[in-house]
């Protein structure tokens, strides 16, 4: 015991603050990379405790032993990462979700000069130039030219987004390589953070880069995770594991037989789907198998009304060459309509007058350029309506159906939900539009009426010849052949409805992506104050140290002062 | 709150991506003078603005029909008029030959007239238009009358009577021909007869007598001749009712899809402001750092 412990205390100084000195360039080294978590060495006095082989009235065991260093600690908030995971989930899912849909906004491109609208405007245009010359060739072939912008116009809008579904398609299978490697990564870290740990050392960094994963994981879809004791991160996706300690679940892409022509991705180990609820999976399913599809059907309907209206009264016509029974489009939907080649090749073939040998006759062609004001161009899709008038049961009859004007047009079902008639959109699982509560009716009538809060979207009139029970009335109702309702539209409303409805959800989907884009900032900020490098506070840190640093060093002269008056210069004299 | 460098620079491209987007969004709807681009800035204006183009188009086709049939009943209206000359001149000729008194020359001279006459009626009444024998209904390729001979001893009716029908409205469709056989009926074979009882000499009451069908006729075309007019003023009082319904749209058009100039260059120039602003203070504050205050 003596000087020499001053000395071991002032080089314990030293070696502590140089370590502060190396951990503040460190910081500052990584001052703009992401998902680095700032560090700081814990400083701990070594006093009295544990040092018992000294005598405790020693002056020296007193001050203490100087200071231990040993620690390096990242700092960061774990609940923070969790709130972030999650709104990096939900960031995307809107992302991937609404990219899709906004192009395919674009796909139709209205309203505009040059949108799908202003090309069916032109085809009936096209159909009036022709009721005004019937015999004028060159009308009848602007009609063909406009009719074939117009069928290649649909085809192409049908082709674009059937290809958005392919490009989604394609994404799942990458979706499906990046869970891979990220497990697979994850999976790795756990193994080399355990040994750095076993060995007492601090992985800082590699924590962060396990962090920094997890964060791309779960922008992938919903993650949960759990850290034991020996430092492994344990990951589920979705509610299946997906990293075990040091091993890794990885995901197979396969066909999903459900879904002609899609794949879905499948965990290897038990051929479990991946079930997301949230993440970029989730969102690019939800635009692959829902948005998508429904969006497709809709151009099918607006394809197959016009098709179908239009070739049957083309079919009644004749042609300036007295062909007749000419199918004007040909084709079963928006996938494959098309201008009839024999109507394509033959100005003469398209079918004007209503008997063959009457080239100025415009009656048929008028019909056609009339349907533009047709408000059931849908009339043709074959539907099993409740339609009006229609006798139900013992007398009883649905005199009159009135539907909301604001009811986009097709297919509206009707569901019993207890004692009460739900009317679903486009199925009987599609969305609730509104709901009747119902009542017995007595001679001559009342009304059934479909409330949405205090709005009716529709109604039934009821003409009853006796007491018509509200049990009568639900089983009259939801049997089959009365449990559909269509609501008719001219092919332009029809289309205009296809637009205003995307244009609303794309706008729905941006504001949830925004929104969404928003609170992950937020939470990155809040991460960032808690765990990211402020270079004023790391150059304050290093000017603390290098003070500490030089005293320490000024201590060992001291001492060495003081053991040269002990040595050179004690009982010389 | 504490502030990380990382983060002071994420939140310093944020505001300027925010600021620069803002600007470019009003930029762009000055550029293009729209304010939707796409149904999604406004779904519920969108369907509106497309509801109004559509009936815009239509009111323009509605006007081209209207521009195209008044063309037609113009034709038809001067073809009446020229009919009218030739039977008033074939009345004149008719006076004429009913006085008796006429040498061989005189007579063979009115023969010779009424014999054009006859012609060129037969010519009217086959008046092509746009590639159509307007009188023919909806027989558009075979000429009205088929007058055979020279000087004329037949004149067939060969068409029907097809209407011509023009959409001119959502709720009108007019036919804008007149059926040759309705306006001209005998009118031909009674002046073939006339002309033939001139050859014979025969006796003066005969003559005046076919004056009765030539009134007969003049009556008939003068009464299809109102008929046109009736038409055309018709078509041009629906043509300026689809006009103003076209101004009408288009302003209602204008108020939903395209921007308030005025209020739009107030935007930009606020976004604008804001831009600067946002650049000025980052680059202020991206230079501070205790660096700059230590030796």
């Amino acid at each position: 015991m003596g000087l020499s412990v001053g000395l071991d205390t002032a080089v314990k100084a030293l070696r502590a603050h140089q370590l502060a000195v190396d951990v503040a360039s460190h910081n500052i080294a990584n001052a703009q990379t992401p998902g680095f978590s700032r560090q700081r060495v814990l400083l701990r006095p070594i006093g009295l405790d544990g040092s018992d082989h000294f005598s405790r009235d020693n002056l020296l065991g007193r001050a203490g032993y100087g200071v231990d260093a040993k620690d390096v600690n990242r700092i960061r908030d774990t609940f923070l990462d969790f709130q972030a995971r999650q709104g990096m989930s939900s960031r995307g899912q809107y992302q991937a979700f609404s990219a899709p849909l906004s192009n395919a906004e674009v796909v139709f491109n209205d309203p505009s000069d040059d949108g799908m609208s202003s090309l069916l405007g032109k085809f009936w245009s096209a159909w009036h130039d022709v009721v005004n010359e019937p015999e004028s060739l060159p009308a009848r072939t602007a009609l063909i030219h406009a009719s074939t912008t117009f069928t290649t116009r649909v085809k192409a809008a049908y082709d674009q987004i059937s290809q958005q579904r392919l490009d989604l398609n394609q994404t799942v299978s990458s979706i499906g390589a990046q869970i891979n490697s990220r497990a697979t990564e994850i999976a790795g870290l756990n193994l080399q953070i355990k040994q750095v740990e076993l060995n007492g050392d601090m992985a800082n960094d590699l924590r962060d880069r396990r962090d920094l994963i997890l964060d791309e994981l779960s922008t992938l879809g919903n993650i949960s995770y759990a850290e034991d004791d020996t430092g492994s991160m344990s990951v589920y996706l979705g509610t299946h594991e997906l990293v075990f300690g040091t091993s890794a679940r990885t995901v197979n892409t396969v066909d999903d037989l459900a879904n002609p022509g899609m794949v879905k991705l499948q965990f290897a180990i038990d051929n479990d789907d991946v079930n997301v609820s949230n993440g970029q999976l989730k969102g690019i399913l939800d635009a692959r198998d829902v948005a998508l599809p429904a969006l497709l059907d809709k151009v099918n309907n607006f394809a197959t009304g016009i098709m179908n209206s239009v070739n049957s009264l083309h079919q009644t016509g004749f042609g300036l060459n007295g062909s007749t029974g000419l199918a004007f489009f040909t084709g079963t939907d928006a996938s494959n309509m098309a201008l009839n080649s024999v109507i394509a090749g033959s100005p003469q073939s398209i079918a004007t007058g209503a008997a063959a040998n009457q080239p100025g006759d415009p009656s048929i062609a008028l019909a056609i350029a009339n349907l533009q004001q047709s408000t059931n161009m849908l009339a043709g899709l074959g539907a099993n309506n409740l339609t009006v008038n229609e006798a139900l049961s013992a007398g009883n009859v649905a005199s009159g159906i009135t539907l909301g004007t604001g009811l986009q047009p097709g297919m509206y079902h009707l569901v019993a939900n207890g004692p009460n008639v739900e009317l679903h959109y486009g199925s009987a699982a599609g969305p609730l539009i509104g709901t009747a509560t119902l009542a017995d009716i007595n001679p001559p009538g009342g009304t059934i009426s479909f409330m949405n809060g205090a709005n009716t979207v529709a109604s039934i009139s009821m003409t009853v010849s006796g007491a018509y029970t509200a049990a009568t009335q639900l089983a009259d109702l939801t049997t089959a052949g009365n449990n559909t309702l269509q609501v008719e539209a001219s092919a332009s409303t029809y289309y205009g409805n296809i637009v205003s409805v995307l244009g609303a959800d794309v706008n729905r989907a941006k504001g949830l992506e925004d929104s969404s884009g928003l609170l992950v900032d937020h939470l990155d900020t809040l991460r960032q104050s808690v765990s990211g490098v402020n270079i004023d506070e790391e150059v304050t840190n290093l000017n603390a140290s290098q003070h500490a640093y030089n005293a320490a060093a000024k201590v060992i002269t001291v001492i060495d002062e003081m053991l040269d008056t002990l040595i050179n210069r004690t009982g010389v004299g | 709150m504490r502030l990380s460098d990382l983060s002071r620079s994420t939140s310093q491209i944020r505001y300027m991506s925010v600021a620069t987007e803002r600007a470019d969004k009003v930029q762009q709807q000055l550029a293009t003078n729209r304010r939707i681009q796409r149904a999604s800035d406004d779904p519920a204006g969108a369907a509106m603005a497309m509801q109004y183009r559509k009936n815009i188009t239509f009111e323009a086709q509605m006007r081209r029909n209207l521009e195209n049939g008044t063309a037609f009943l113009n034709v038809t209206e001067s073809a009446m008029d020229s009919a009218t000359d030739l039977l008033q001149r074939a009345r004149e000729l008719t006076v004429q030959g009913a006085t008796g008194t006429l040498g061989p020359n005189e007579k063979k001279n009115i023969v010779s007239e009424l014999n054009q006459i006859i012609q060129q009626l037969g010519q009217v009444a086959n008046t092509n238009f746009g590639g159509a024998y307007i009188f023919s209904g909806h027989q558009t390729q075979t000429p009205a009358y088929n007058v055979t001979g020279n000087p004329p001893v037949s004149a067939t009716w060969q068409g029907d009577s097809g209407q011509r029908i023009r959409q001119i409205s959502a709720q009108a469709s007019v036919a804008v021909n007149v059926i040759g056989d309705d306006v001209f009926g005998t009118m031909f074979d009674d002046l073939i007869a006339l002309r033939d009882n001139l050859n014979a000499n025969a006796p003066t009451t005969t003559i005046n007598s076919a004056l009765a069908d030539i009134d007969h006729a003049l009556d008939r075309v003068l009464n299809a001749r109102a008929d046109v007019g009736a038409r055309i003023n018709r078509f041009e009082a629906t043509t300026n009712r689809s006009l103003d319904a076209d101004t009408n749209l288009q302003e209602l058009r204008a108020s939903v899809e395209d921007i308030d100039i005025t209020d739009t260059i107030i935007q930009f120039t606020a976004a604008q402001n804001a831009l600067e602003a946002a650049l000025g203070a980052i680059g202020r504050t991206s230079n501070m750092t205790l660096l700059n205050f230590l030796r």
